[in-house]
């Protein structure tokens, strides 16, 4: 076996100590590439954490035929009935079905950055609790009294908009109500205002419910298909013929398509989901690119000023290889020590609350940038990438220099 | 004043970096273009605004509907000179990839009040005539090759038909606008046609927003707090506000989304300048026994500093230069790819101006530090100086 001697690993340490400026400019420019990258994905994190957190497999929604989110959806109360009475795969707990109706409005609010939104609003029934018992925890107050004109509202909104503090008045339509609580949720209840549904109805004026939820008997299958491909094909695949979601579309009386709530959370914000990773990906080729042609710079300007000691390098007999890798393994280092900054600088971002509209739903959204070790992660793998890209061509003229011509350059 | 000769020499000493700095400028100025823009389009809207036209909605949101009879009270009130209604349709076309706006549209006033809506006359009194006709935009018939009397299925997912089938419209008009916040690529259907179908299925249909014309001579505020007390003990309660008023709400929608897209702007000035000061020094640093040369010969401080300050700013500028050619010859494919979110996407001359000086400012920031460290070097030192 032939042994290739290796340029050790303190030359490259000691080389990059040497150049100070040099490196810590590199550092600090590869530091704020990946620390922008890092900042979109921990954007796109939190949105898909707050809507898949708490989307339940063994909880079906209910929405009127065509129907692509909530907001569209209606079912005129009696419907809404009928239909928790007749589907037989509904769970039936000690008070009757486990089944609730909701109402999905929306209400102007002023959130503190200035201007005006539109809150989600949640009319919900004193059934919505039982199902959905673990899930919605009140950490200030106390729940609302169910036929009153009292709010609860979700705890990511109570520090960016105005009047949600524990007593105030939110005017729905005509209505005062009062905020006796605040609730916490992880995914998009978080967001919310939730109230009476009957009280929300009549102050606004509605006819009837947005959607109907329920808890499903173990083991059925809905036979819904998935919903992000319904909404964005032009060729939407169809229920499983003979399944629950097959059956509902074709009932005369009641028809409704029917999702697990888990299904229908994940199709909410695929369109904010894919703009996102869409703009980190443009950012990551285009400013990446940027980064690359810097380290580039810094690799090359590095190795011209050591010529002489490469030529000292070959003359002592390291093979070419070795010296390629041991550049190779410089820029490495520039592109980690770089994407480690960069990770401390997006690491403050973590758990900043920020809102915007969300235009499948056109509301508010609520949520929070999660700087989550995925995200670190690949923060970490795009700088080692940045660094590779950056040295190969540097690292490859490096090994090509003859001796005798690099160290004749003083 | 160093002679430009001895400038470009200098840059091209080292070809590859001076090429590799030109072209992460570009990138930079590219980037800062093209997201000042998207704020920029955001606020568009506001820009154009008509001062007389006034807006009216549910004080409760764009999602409450207002009963059609206000239409009368509004147009009682003293100012108001003429008034149309519009209803978000919400349908899509085969799938919400593809999603466009449509509203419901009374002809008869609504060309008229919006006159940035370009539209031939008789294309208008072709949808008067006809009960399910449509006038669509120009991007829209084009992204779809739609032509006047082709039909376009929708599904009415907020409205849905009666009977859950799609809506079909005929096309019958296509209109074109020149101003960025009255977007091409939206569909508007005849009120009659939307009205009788709802109602066959025993919905009541109602407005979304009441928009007003002010009389020439009225007074705005005048005629705002005069509607909404019109409406003060009605079921619905509404809000009056003018265009730029209403179109300022709507961007506040947008939430945190500018002040994202200006930090990612920031950011990719800092990653710049730095790259740019490291790329100067280096040179800066390579060139040191130049400058001894070169004040031996009699080269000033003064002029050794310009020297240093010359290739930074050539370098930074040509780097701008190209980055705002960029910039604009990419208008187009980037507007059609992020026309949902940003419908109108297109550079201002502010922002081009904003680039130009921003490239111009950090050419003076990289080049200052290594100007200034040349000036000081003294001939001997220099000259000393290996690599």
């Amino acid at each position: 076996m032939r042994c290739i001697l290796l340029v050790p690993i303190t030359y490259n340490l000691r080389s990059l100590l040497v150049r100070k400026s040099a490196t810590l400019l590199t550092v600090l420019g590869i530091g704020a590439t990946v620390a922008i990258v890092s900042g979109v994905l921990a954007l796109r994190q939190g949105f898909s954490t707050m809507f898949t957190s708490g989307g339940r497999d063994d909880l079906a929604v209910f929405l009127r035929p065509g129907a692509t989110n909530e907001g569209d959806s209606q079912f005129s109360r009696d419907r809404g009935l009928k239909l928790i009475k007749t589907v037989p795969e509904i769970e039936v707990g000690p008070h009757g079905p486990l089944a609730a109706m909701e109402a999905y409005l929306a209400v102007l609010l002023a959130p503190k950055r200035g201007g005006l939104t539109n809150v989600p609003l949640r009319g919900v029934q004193p059934m919505t609790f039982e199902i959905r018992q673990g899930e919605i925890a009140i950490i200030e107050g106390r729940n609302f009294t169910p036929g009153t004109d009292e709010l609860i509202v979700g705890s990511r909104l109570v520090d960016r908009i105005e009047n949600c503090h524990l007593g105030d008045l939110i005017t729905l339509n005509r209505t005062p109500f009062r905020v006796v609580g605040v609730f916490e949720h992880p995914g998009q209840f978080g967001g919310e205002i939730w109230g009476d549904l009957d009280r929300f109805l009549s102050t606004m004026g509605r006819y009837g419910p947005n959607r109907v939820i329920a808890k499903l008997k173990p083991g059925t299958e809905l036979g819904s298909p998935d919903p992000a491909k319904v909404l964005f094909s032009d060729d939407p695949p169809e229920p499983t013929p003979g399944s629950l979601a097959a059956r509902l579309l074709e009932d005369t009386e009641v028809p409704a398509k029917v999702y697990t709530e888990k299904q229908f959370l994940a199709s909410q914000t695929v369109m904010l989901s894919y703009m996102l990773v869409g703009l980190s990906l443009a950012l990551a080729v285009i400013m990446g690119l940027a980064a690359v042609f810097t380290a580039t710079n810094t690799m090359l300007s590095a190795i011209a000023a050591r010529t002489h000691e490469i030529g000292i390098l070959l003359a002592l007999g390291y093979r070419p290889l070795p010296i390629f890798l041991s550049f190779l393994f410089e820029a490495l280092l520039l592109g980690v020590i770089g994407g480690l900054v960069g990770c401390l600088m997006a690491l403050p971002f973590n758990g900043l609350k920020a809102g915007t509209m969300n235009f499948q739903t056109f509301t508010e959204m609520a949520f929070a940038f999660r700087v989550t070790s995925s995200v670190l992660l690949t923060a970490v793998v795009f700088s080692l990438i940045l660094g590779l890209l950056g040295g190969a061509w540097p690292a490859f003229r490096a090994a090509r220099m003859r001796p005798t011509v690099a160290m004749r350059r003083e | 004043m160093p002679s430009f000769k001895l400038v470009w020499r200098n840059l091209l000493r080292r070809p590859l970096r001076a090429l590799l700095t030109v072209a992460s400028l570009a990138i930079a100025i590219f980037l800062i273009c093209a997201l000042r823009t998207m704020i920029t389009t955001i606020a568009a809207g506001v820009e154009n605004a008509n001062p007389r036209r006034l807006d009216v909605m549910s004080s409760s949101g764009l999602f409450n509907e207002l009963p059609l009879s206000y239409q009368a009270k509004i147009e009682r009130v003293p100012g108001v000179e003429k008034t149309t209604k519009f209803q978000w349709f919400g349908g899509y076309f085969r799938s919400q990839k593809h999603f466009f706006a449509q509203f419901a549209i009374d002809p008869e006033t609504m060309f008229d009040m919006y006159p940035e809506c370009k539209v031939p006359p008789e294309q208008i009194e072709a949808l008067r005539r006809t009960r399910a006709g449509c006038i669509i935009g120009r991007s829209l018939a084009k992204k779809f090759d739609w032509k006047i009397g082709d039909t376009i299925p929708l599904i009415g997912a907020l409205h849905p038909r009666p009977d859950f089938k799609a809506w079909e419209f005929q096309v019958v008009g296509i209109y074109h606008s020149d101003v960025p916040s009255f977007d091409n690529r939206t569909l508007f259907f005849g009120w009659d046609y939307f009205e009788e179908t709802l109602k066959a299925g025993g919905v009541p249909p109602g407005v979304g927003v009441y928009a007003i014309r002010a009389t020439p001579d009225a007074n705005i505020e005048r005629v705002i707090a005069d509607v909404e007390d019109q409406f003060k003990d009605s079921e619905q309660r509404i809000d009056c506000a003018t265009e730029a008023e209403f179109q300022r709400q709507f961007q506040t929608m947008f939430g945190n989304i500018p002040l994202f897209l200006g930090w990612i702007g920031g950011g990719v000035l800092i990653a710049i300048l730095v790259a740019c000061i490291n790329t100067m020094l280096m040179s800066m640093r390579e060139q040191t026994a130049d400058v001894g040369v070169l004040k031996s010969l009699g080269f000033t401080d003064g002029s050794v500093f310009g020297l240093f300050m010359a290739q930074a700013m050539f370098l930074c500028l040509v780097g701008g230069a190209i980055g705002l050619l960029v910039a604009w010859s990419t208008q187009r494919p980037i507007a059609a790819l992020i026309e949902m979110m940003f419908p109108g996407y297109s550079i201002t001359p502010q922002t081009f101006a904003l680039a130009a000086v921003v490239s111009l400012v950090l050419g003076v920031l990289a080049g200052i530090l290594p100007a200034v460290r040349a000036r000081r070097l003294r001939c001997v030192e220099a000259l000393r100086a290996t690599d």
